[in-house]
């Protein structure tokens, strides 16, 4: 069976990190989103697989470029213009033959186990359309969907009003038959019509998901998804080529990439996973569901903590980054704090350029974009989001001025 | 677009064929056929229409054979007619293929062989492939090498599988650009379109590349390029797949399918023989005294029966947990002992039932699992009918005996003339509506009740409080809570609180209370006042009731709000909600729900 991975969104909730790049190319736990599908999808035992490309294409195509693994028939497919979902999904029109089915899979999901496979297996069974559904923490952004006793699909409400009842919803996940093109055509390109109209005829059946899921739309989600990944890991793992000086400290799970450089008197708290050719200078801490991209270097005493820290990105001594996502190749001097909660333990509230978001979070960070600068001795206030390639002055109490 | 699938092993395969080509019927349905290897005969049949209709109409299993080839086909080149049907032969007979693909210079290709003397028989591209094998086999003298020599004379997208009398126990496969991949089981070997082709068998796969092709015996397999005929190391990847995902039609697990399943179980309980229904309620009747027994969660049905009949007829009827029953009860000519048990093998109740029996007492069962010990050994038996219960944990073989109790209890007041037949009616037509409003529960609450569960997982310890005929469900309710979460769980009728149990409350012991609809004023009244007591103590207190838009908000932490019904079945739809809090706690703790530690199916050890 032939995938289609939508990747084409510009995905604005997710500012500084969607700025640069699309959701699906995110890290979390030393893996993007997109690599993480595709490896669920060849354990899924698919191979042909189509991305819907748009939004910085380029990263896409690099990544697919550069990707040797065996077996597998990726393309990248272009939507020319933002045209929502539903046009998403006819890029891949002369894909699909008459009669053929297709996986359909929606790019800034994530599971913390093969949601692909459940699919599959659920079509194989019913032999007929297939929708994945599973209960999210919240539901009011979501397609609700009811059943009827025999996991058919009766009723697809889009973000319910006035009640405060949460339902199964759609995961992004579905099996869908080719003629779905042409029930797109009919409703004017919406993926939400097309869908209603088939549960109304009966002809879509659920695949009930009840593993961890997690729609990424927040820039604070991410550190949710690392923490599914991680969670989801049993072992620890560390490279051959990785050097470990004395008095390293590890506990729990921890994956430590090739040539990696774990300097004297460091501890790693697992859950947690440092990438390749990084370096964690001497005596720092590591906690729990810190994931450090490939290439970063981690300077002296420095604590981090529930943090994703993207490739090539670097931390001066003695800072602290904690409840943060940090985006490639940013650069922060010695001596800088993220702050990650407010005085009085109210929840922290985002301000992504003009709009603002009360999280549910008493512990927030920093949302720090791909290469900024930030010099030495900044205290960075909690919920803040740094913008891609800001340059962000050295703090000092003493100049040579005074 | 086309399926094509391949088969060889060591008995007849054809069914084996048939179940793999059915499921790439979603890959195109038009006209399907095999081709079998009778020994060293080639045998093939096709026609239009879809698999099933194929392989019912031709008889085709009836053909046997040890390796065989299939295909079901969505028409590209060439109308869908009987001649354009995979597969094909070559003129001698020798070579029967299957293609899924285009092959962009067949005209080329098919006016050469005409000219040297081929008989075409079809419109399709495929079938040059055949011809061409025959042509250079003819040359070489080798199958794989005339294989080698037309699949690099071929131009265009194929994958194909072929099979020929010369190596009868042989399927020789190939791929440019169209998928294919191989199974690998122990006794067979296959080929596919793709891995639900041979799903059912085997979990291990080797994706075919582009250029690479493969010969498979029943014990071997062997990949090469076409290009160099050189041998490819190849991986098996195993395939994540749950075999029993079929079974569990979707679910991801059989506890919440048989949760799912309770308002089948309702209907089929309202469709039981109501002669033999009337029988037991005689017996019950004519008895000078009578017990209900049952162990585990079949004893706090026996409990949930008691309050049933003491407030719907004259008669008190004891529940008695089934270890206990020879302590306690009081048994002879005239007793009826109506036991209760899911599988109709539980040893404890089966020993109540030798006692009771050796005292000459009457004895009626509703049980689940026909023929079973229980139903053989007792005077009248009602089989609820519910259908194979596959979880550990009983959930709608319980719920359908309490409904099959509730019609018992309804009948018997109807018949002492408790109750006039408009109220008889009235409280079953309650009865007929509960699978819509329980569908409804489980479709609009179970998202919130997941939300819940989540959020209070870590709580070790739950009271499990309600009053009247809701203290057994608050019973049943915590014992699935112990049974799937492994979470400490104690039932308790609310009033024993302020017996002492109120010592117990401060913010880490949460409460679970039931409380009835607002019409049933009295138990209402004093089931609100022990949320009152725990409130007052800032205890967390989780009220499950049915007052929607009421001003009750900030008296619980947290609510869980029913839809409002008649008093008789509101305690059903409070069962509902403890069998889901049950379960997403369970989920949110990563147990192993179907198979919970410590318990059995049916328990038949003393």
């Amino acid at each position: 069976m032939k995938a289609i991975i939508l990747a084409a969104g510009k995905g604005s909730n997710l500012n500084p990190f969607s700025n640069t790049r699309p959701i699906p190319m995110i890290s979390v736990a030393g893996r993007t989103l997109l690599d993480n599908s595709l490896r669920q999808l060849k354990n899924a035992g698919i191979n042909d697989v189509y991305i819907v490309v748009g939004h910085h294409k380029e990263r896409i195509q690099d990544f697919i470029a550069g990707k040797t693994e065996d077996g597998m028939n990726i393309h990248c497919l272009e939507q020319k213009k933002n045209g929502g979902i539903g046009d998403a999904v006819l890029q891949v029109k002369e894909k699909i033959s008459p009669g053929e089915y297709f996986l359909l899979i929606y790019g800034d999901t994530l599971t913390d186990e093969n949601i692909y496979s459940k699919a599959q297996q659920s079509f194989h069974s019913f032999k007929c359309p297939v929708a994945s559904i599973c209960l999210p923490p919240s539901n009011e952004s979501f397609g609700n969907v009811f059943l009827n006793a025999q996991m058919k699909i009766n009723k697809i409400v889009e973000k319910p009003k006035g009640s405060n009842f949460g339902n199964y919803v759609l995961a992004g996940v579905f099996v869908l038959p080719e003629s779905f093109f042409s029930l797109l055509k009919k409703n004017k390109h919406s993926m939400e019509k097309s869908l209603q109209t088939m549960a109304k005829k009966g002809d879509l059946m659920a695949s009930m998901w009840e593993n961890e899921w997690l729609d990424i739309v927040y820039p604070w989600e991410i550190l949710q998804a690392n923490k599914i990944i991680l969670d989801s890991w049993s072992e620890s793992s560390i490279a051959k080529s990785a050097v470990m000086e004395s008095n390293v400290t590890m506990q729990g799970v921890v994956k430590i990439g090739e040539n990696a450089v774990i300097k004297a008197g460091a501890v790693l708290e697992g859950p947690c996973s440092i990438g390749r050719g990084s370096y964690i200078g001497n005596n720092s801490l590591i906690r729990s569901y810190t994931s450090i991209g490939s290439n970063c270097s981690v300077g002296y005493g420095v604590e981090l903590k529930n943090c994703v820290v993207l490739d090539k990105s670097g931390i001066g001594r003695l800072s602290f980054v904690g409840d943060s996502v940090i985006g490639e190749n940013v650069d922060i001097g010695a001596g800088c704090m993220t702050v990650n909660r407010n005085t009085n333990w109210e929840k922290i509230q985002v301000k992504n350029k003009k709009t603002v978001f009360s999280t549910k979070m008493k512990k927030l960070g920093a949302f720090v974009g791909d290469d900024v600068v930030i010099g030495a001795g900044n205290t960075i206030q909690p919920g803040t989001v740094v913008l891609p390639g800001k340059k962000i002055p050295a703090c000092y109490s003493v100049t040579n001025k005074t | 677009m086309c399926g094509i699938n391949g088969v060889v092993g060591l008995s007849n395969i054809s069914e084996v064929l048939f179940q793999g080509i059915r499921n790439l019927e979603y890959r195109g349905y038009d006209s399907c056929g095999i081709a079998l290897m009778n020994k060293n005969n080639l045998v093939v049949r096709k026609n239009t229409g879809g698999v099933e209709e194929f392989f019912r109409k031709g008889d085709i299993l009836s053909a046997k054979g040890k390796t065989g080839i299939a295909h079901t086909r969505w028409a590209t080149h060439g109308k869908v007619t009987y001649d354009n049907t995979h597969p094909f032969t070559s003129c001698d007979g020798a070579f029967a293929l299957v293609h899924n693909g285009i092959i962009s210079n067949y005209r080329f290709l098919r006016d050469g062989l005409i000219g040297e003397g081929h008989t075409f028989r079809s419109e399709t591209d495929t079938e040059v492939i055949p011809h061409l094998i025959e042509k250079y086999y003819k040359k070489y003298s080798s199958v794989e090498k005339a294989l080698v020599k037309t699949l690099n004379t071929l131009e265009g997208t194929f994958a194909i599988a072929l099979i020929s009398i010369y190596h009868p126990d042989q399927i020789f496969c190939a791929r440019r650009e169209s998928p294919l991949m191989l199974g690998i089981g122990d006794e067979l070997k296959f080929v596919g379109s793709d891995f639900n082709a041979f799903i059912d068998f085997t979990k291990n796969a080797v994706i075919i590349e582009d250029n690479e092709y493969a010969i498979l015996t029943r014990d071997s397999y062997v990949v090469k390029s076409f290009l160099t005929q050189e041998e490819i190391a190849k991986s098996i990847t195993k395939i994540e797949w749950d075999s029993e995902t079929a079974k569990k039609g979707g679910y991801p697990h059989y506890m919440l399918k048989e949760i799912y399943e309770q308002p089948q179980t309702i209907n089929t309980v309202l469709e039981l023989d109501s002669s033999l229904m009337d029988e037991v309620v005689d017996m019950i009747d004519t008895s000078d005294r009578a017990y209900f027994v049952g162990v585990g969660t079949t004893f706090y049905v026996a409990k949930f029966s008691e309050y049933l009949f003491s407030s719907l007829t004259d008669r008190f009827i004891p529940a008695l947990s089934s270890d206990e029953f020879v302590s306690l009860a009081k048994v002879d000519r005239k007793t009826l002992v109506l036991t209760l048990s899911q599988s109709g093998e539980t040893f404890d109740t089966i020993s109540a039932l030798k006692f009771a029996k050796s005292k000459s007492a009457k004895t009626a069962a509703i049980v689940n699992v026909m023929g079973s010990s229980i139903s053989r050994l007792v005077d009248k038996v009602i089989l609820q009918g519910s259908g194979p219960e596959i979880c550990v944990i009983s959930t709608k073989a319980a719920f359908a005996q309490i409904i099959t109790l509730t019609i018992l209890a309804l009948k018997l007041s109807l018949k002492t003339k408790k109750i006039k037949q408009r109220e008889y009616d009235a409280s079953i037509n309650s009865i007929r509506e509960l699978p819509e409003v329980i569908q409804n529960i489980l479709n609009e609450r179970s998202g919130f009740i997941h939300r819940i569960a989540n959020n209070y997982s870590k709580v070790k310890n739950w009271l499990y409080l309600g009053k009247g005929i809701y203290y057994p469900v608050a019973l049943e309710s915590a014992l699935k809570m112990k049974e799937v979460a492994y979470v400490h769980a104690e039932g308790m009728p609310g009033g024993f609180l302020k017996h002492g149990t109120l010592a117990m409350i401060d913010q880490d012991v949460n409460s679970i209370v039931f409380i009835p609809p607002r019409s049933d004023k009295k138990l209402y009244e004093s089931t609100m006042h022990s949320v009152e007591e725990i409130r007052a103590r800032s205890g967390f207190v989780l009220g499950v009731h049915f007052d929607e838009g009421s001003k009750n908000k900030n008296l619980f932490s947290e609510e869980i709000i029913l839809p409002n019904v008649k008093p008789i079945v509101a305690p059903f739809l409070q069962l509902v909600i403890g069998q889901l809090l049950a379960y997403f706690t369970a989920i949110s703790l990563k147990r192993n729900i179907d198979k919970p530690r410590s318990l059995a199916k049916s328990v038949t050890v003393g």
